[in-house]
């Protein structure tokens, strides 16, 4: 099956951002990341099996070109993360605390408690998503709650 | 509320003001782009390893290169590197004024397959300097840098907030495309010819934002 790119924008657009913003910690990147991924969409002839299929390789596809982005060798002074914060609208406190420390975690984990956490995935999917072992992922999300939990004390809960 | 919640809520502050492009006839025209800038990758990374101007040079310090003269800003500058967690690198330098700057840049270049093939710190360090870097000072003035070159471009906007001007070092001359981003920066498009001739294995982009001195 086969969606319309102009569909899946209004769908993903937002979570796509998220994702791509998550690894390259910069709002002008995230945004050519969802821009090239919504053109490789278009411009494949893959077939997917359902709508679940198109959204996990379009989280999938916009992991990758977030990595790539960060690992070319074109130079971006970037706005630290602080300074962009200061231009977005948190509910309260508490959320902003929780954002920031976040996008301090290392890569690695930052990328599987987004998923875990904003995407709704499990394990499982994450794995799959992210081409790694279901008992890393276990890993990094223990490790990225440890750390949340940690910094955030009784603002985030154990989970298990 | 669960952690899901908080989560949620937190990354919630996250929005997009992009109008994505969406239309058939401009995906086509950005896949197009994007093919043709892939190939422009491929011949700059050749030129990275055949072409050192001889104006960089690396020093080894216990076999691990940590630090590079390379031309930033029209000065050349001592830059301490290090790994960062993406897999590229960390420069830290001094910009003069006692304060320290830190940019990150990655470690790899794209081939005509696509492929990616990891920079030395040599061929960064020469990338780098080979690359223009605009900023905008205290005063509101913008300034273009190439090598040890310096030049003011506030007043070369066109009505479109658009510049474009050409610089020369040592025989080889660069096309510059300068336009004003939504962040406050400023989008810098470099290539080896005018827009007009440019051919496939010249173009490439690089996108700065502004930085204000202090001094």
């Amino acid at each position: 099956m086969r969606q319309s790119v102009q569909e899946l924008a209004t769908l993903y657009q937002s979570n796509l951002f998220a994702a791509a913003f998550n690894i390259c910690k910069n709002a002008q990147d995230a945004e050519d990341v969802v821009q090239d991924t919504l053109v490789q969409y278009y411009t494949i002839k893959k077939e997917f099996e359902s709508e679940q299929h198109i959204r996990a390789w379009l989280i999938r596809v916009t992991i990758n070109k977030a990595k790539n982005v960060t690992r070319t060798f074109w130079r971006r002074n970037k706005i630290s993360i602080e300074d962009y914060m200061e231009t977005l609208v948190f509910e309260t406190p508490q959320a902003e605390n929780l954002f920031e420390i976040v996008m301090h975690l290392p890569e690695k984990y930052r990328i599987v408690i987004h998923l875990y956490y904003y995407e709704d995935y499990a394990v499982r999917e994450i794995a799959d998503i992210l081409k790694l072992s279901e008992s890393n992922v276990k890993i990094r999300l223990s490790r990225g709650r440890a750390l949340l939990k940690e910094a955030l004390k009784e603002e985030w809960d154990d989970d298990k | 509320m669960t952690n899901k919640d908080r989560y949620k809520q937190a990354f919630s502050a996250l929005l997009s003001s992009q109008q994505f492009q969406l239309k058939e006839e401009e995906m086509a025209q950005i896949h197009n782009k994007h093919k043709k800038n892939i190939a422009v990758a491929a011949a700059i990374a050749c030129a990275v390893v055949i072409g050192g101007s001889g104006t960089v040079y690396a020093a080894d310090i216990g076999g691990i290169q940590e630090k590079l003269s390379v031309w930033l800003y029209g000065k050349q500058t001592e830059v301490d590197v290090t790994e960062n967690e993406n897999g590229g690198y960390t420069l830290s330098y001094d910009r003069g004024n006692g304060t320290e700057e830190m940019s990150a840049y990655g470690g790899v270049s794209i081939d005509p397959n696509g492929s990616q093939t990891w920079l030395t710190a040599d061929q960064l360090a020469t990338t780098i300097s080979a690359s223009a870097s605009i900023e905008k000072d205290a005063d509101g003035k913008v300034w273009i840098y190439y090598y040890d070159q310096k030049q003011d471009i506030t007043d070369l906007f066109d009505k479109n907030g658009i510049c474009q001007i050409t610089m020369t070092h040592e025989g080889r001359s660069i096309f510059l495309t300068i336009s004003e981003n939504e962040y406050g920066g400023y989008s810098l498009t470099q290539t080896d010819d005018t827009p007009e001739t440019s051919t496939s294995t010249t173009t490439t982009t690089t996108t700065t934002n502004i930085i204000t001195t202090e001094d």
